[in-house]
């Protein structure tokens, strides 16, 4: 037998056997060990291990915080009110014997029995609280409760620990948010009215209060003025009493003979006349009787 | 008796048979391989010639040779990794992390060790822009903008998977549950900041908990609005506003216009009333010195005085008026007095012969009068 060839068989027999008994799981990553089909050693971490060629096989699983995004659901809160939820859950693999007995491996039929799992505890959970209750502050405290509660399914049926339930999302179904959005638009409109109804309000004051000084302005100028007339009228007639006073008679003479003057000034006057009065004294003869 | 016996030139075996044909053994493998061997050596010329030794197996070490040494380039080549002054380098020896490269031209064992390049300086960008429900059962829609960098290379690389979706999932679930904590009018008003940080605090807190290796440098709300359906009664709350102010302004004008002409007004009647008063007192004290002016001539010559202004004014009277001098004494006489005719035959004239200052005057109180009146007739309908 030449010995190159047996060497190069030998060669490739040990790299065969080689390649069938060593393997490398990634940081990412963590195996267990399965001999026909039996776990025989599991946890296995990063690195390079070895194993049984043919008889033994190995199985890797994600070890890493992984995300599990399901599609939005409806759950009923307390008040018959629905809520629209997205949630996702960041979980990852504590058990791996307990996560490959109960899902051989497979991440499809991991992510539906997590999923079931976790809407059954978020719907408990929602139907407890009210609306106002899930969508504010509380939620913390709900997401908390919720993520304890599975854990301890989680961990006991498959081997997952589930590190954080987190809502995306809280919607509310298209009825509902009409609703909501007729009742803020009719806020809206009432803070309107309001305002507008306040600006009036306050204009009309404004007038009302102009109107007002107006008045009193021009009344008190009008007292004013009629004082000052009062005033002028009062020096004049004294003025008048004090010269007409000296001589009563001779005024009462001269003043009316200037209003005969003026009451008969136009030919419409009609007199008719006896030539008895003094006028016509010399009329009749030229000396005085 | 042994088969081949020295001296014997014949080979024979046991059997019997001769061997002929010299020193062969098993037809030739040996030969066969020697042959092919030194044609490639033949072919390669010298350089695998150096392990060449005299025997036929080290035939075969001049193709190993050549081998050995591509294979030892390729290491080479392998073996050398380039990490970019934005990167860092995850090292990872078989699987397992060993260390975490920092840039420049760095050494690694080829084939056992794997590098993951992760860029850690890049700041990366997240947006979000989703209709969300507040504290008091509102509705806003907000527009989020997250920036992020890769903190810990080895955790971004190896403890998540996707990071940076789990970051996009956070920022949601953070934005949401700030959002929902807070009434609608602070978000839209001045609670933004506090809100945007409150975010990124709360996301941070989530990406740290993942493991994410990422640290979150910035949130920044954008935008934060009534939602679409709503928003023409959210604008005509801002337009009320400025209708408010519109009336209010609209109402100072009319106050700033009314106030000033009244005090005008009433500064004008003062002025008339002066003006009457001064006037009145003019006249009275014009008049009255006339009056004593005439009284000093009448007592120094009183009949005849009387008698003169008599009949100057009696004869004025009756040369202005029509006259119908009747003399006949009394008794029941009917007489006819056409008294129409008299009057209609004559233009009828109202002469003032005097034009002395006082009656001009007087005319002149007339008009002042007749405009007051007129004034305060159109004032007085005015004030209510």
């Amino acid at each position: 037998m030449s010995k190159s060839i047996i060497s190069l068989v030998a060669l490739l027999v040990v790299i065969a056997l080689l390649a069938s008994s060593l393997y490398v799981v990634d940081e990412r990553q963590v195996a267990i060990k399965l001999q026909f089909g039996e776990i025989v050693e599991s946890d296995i971490g990063p690195g390079i291990h070895f194993k049984m060629p043919f008889v033994q096989n190995v199985r890797k699983f994600d070890q890493r915080i992984l995300t599990l995004d399901s599609r939005p659901e409806r759950f009923l809160t307390v008040g018959k009110k629905f809520v629209i939820v997205d949630s996702f859950i960041k979980w990852r693999i504590e058990d791996v014997k307990a996560y490959y007995k109960a899902t051989a491996g497979n991440r499809w039929q991991a992510t539906t029995l997590l999923s079931n799992s976790t809407n059954k505890g978020l719907r408990d959970e929602f139907a407890a609280r009210s609306l106002t209750e899930v969508v504010s502050g509380e939620r913390d405290e709900l997401m908390r409760e919720i993520t304890e509660k599975l854990n301890v399914i989680t961990l006991r049926d498959f081997g997952v620990r589930v590190l954080d339930v987190r809502v995306k999302g809280i919607d509310l179904p298209e009825d509902l948010s009409k609703n909501v959005y007729r009742r803020m638009s009719t806020e809206r409109e009432r803070e309107a009215r309001e305002t507008r109804s306040q600006g009036k309000e306050i204009a009309e004051g404004i007038k009302a209060d102009a109107d007002r000084e107006r008045t009193v302005i021009e009344a008190n100028a009008y007292r004013d003025s009629e004082k000052i007339r009062g005033e002028g009228d009062a020096i004049a007639a004294s003025t008048y009493a004090s010269a007409f006073n000296k001589n009563p008679e001779f005024y009462s003479f001269t003043r009316s003979l200037q209003a005969y003057k003026d009451s008969f000034n136009g030919k419409e006057d009609v007199l008719l006349l006896k030539p008895d009065s003094d006028f016509f004294r010399y009329m009749k003869e030229a000396t005085q009787n | 008796m042994a088969w081949n016996e020295p001296g014997n030139q014949n080979g024979k075996d046991p059997w019997g048979n001769n061997n002929r044909g010299g020193n062969q053994g098993p037809p030739d493998l040996d030969q066969a391989i020697k042959q092919v061997l030194d044609k490639l050596n033949g072919m390669f010329g010298g350089g695998g010639n150096k392990d060449n030794g005299g025997s036929s197996s080290q035939g075969s070490g001049g193709v190993f040779g050549i081998v050995a040494i591509l294979l030892i380039l390729f290491l080479a080549w392998k073996s050398v990794y380039t990490i970019d002054e934005q990167q860092r380098g995850v090292v990872l020896q078989l699987g397992k992390y060993s260390r975490t490269l920092e840039p420049g031209l760095r050494i690694v064992i080829p084939l056992i060790e794997k590098v993951i390049p992760v860029n850690v300086t890049n700041v990366r960008n997240a947006e979000l822009k989703e209709e969300m429900l507040t504290q008091d059962e509102n509705v806003v829609e907000i527009d989020l903008n997250v920036q992020y960098t890769v903190r810990d290379p080895v955790s971004f690389a190896l403890r998540v998977e996707e990071p940076e979706r789990s970051l996009q999932h956070a920022a949601e679930s953070a934005l949401r549950h700030e959002v929902g904590s807070t009434d609608l009018n602070p978000i839209m008003t001045d609670g933004r900041a506090v809100l945007a940080e409150n975010t990124r605090l709360r996301l941070q807190d989530y990406m740290d908990r993942y493991e994410t290796g990422i640290n979150v440098s910035v949130v920044n709300i954008k935008e934060a609005r009534a939602p679409a359906a709503v928003q023409a009664a959210f604008d005509d709350v801002q337009k009320a506003n400025l209708d408010k102010e519109r009336f209010i302004n609209e109402a100072e004008a009319y106050a700033n216009t009314v106030i000033p002409e009244a005090r005008g007004k009433a500064q004008r009647m003062l002025e008339e009333a002066n003006a009457y008063k001064d006037q009145v007192i003019a006249k009275a004290q014009g008049e009255a010195e006339r009056f004593e002016k005439l009284l000093v001539e009448y007592d120094k010559a009183p009949k005849v005085t009387r008698e003169r202004l008599y009949l100057d004014a009696i004869s004025e009277v009756y040369a202005n008026s029509s006259k119908v001098l009747v003399d006949v004494e009394g008794g029941n006489n009917m007489m006819y007095i056409p008294l129409d005719k008299i009057v209609s035959a004559q233009p009828s004239t109202q002469t003032r012969n005097e034009s002395e200052d006082y009656d001009i005057s007087d005319l002149t109180d007339r008009v002042i009068n007749e405009i007051r009146n007129r004034n305060s007739r159109s004032s007085s309908r005015e004030v209510r």
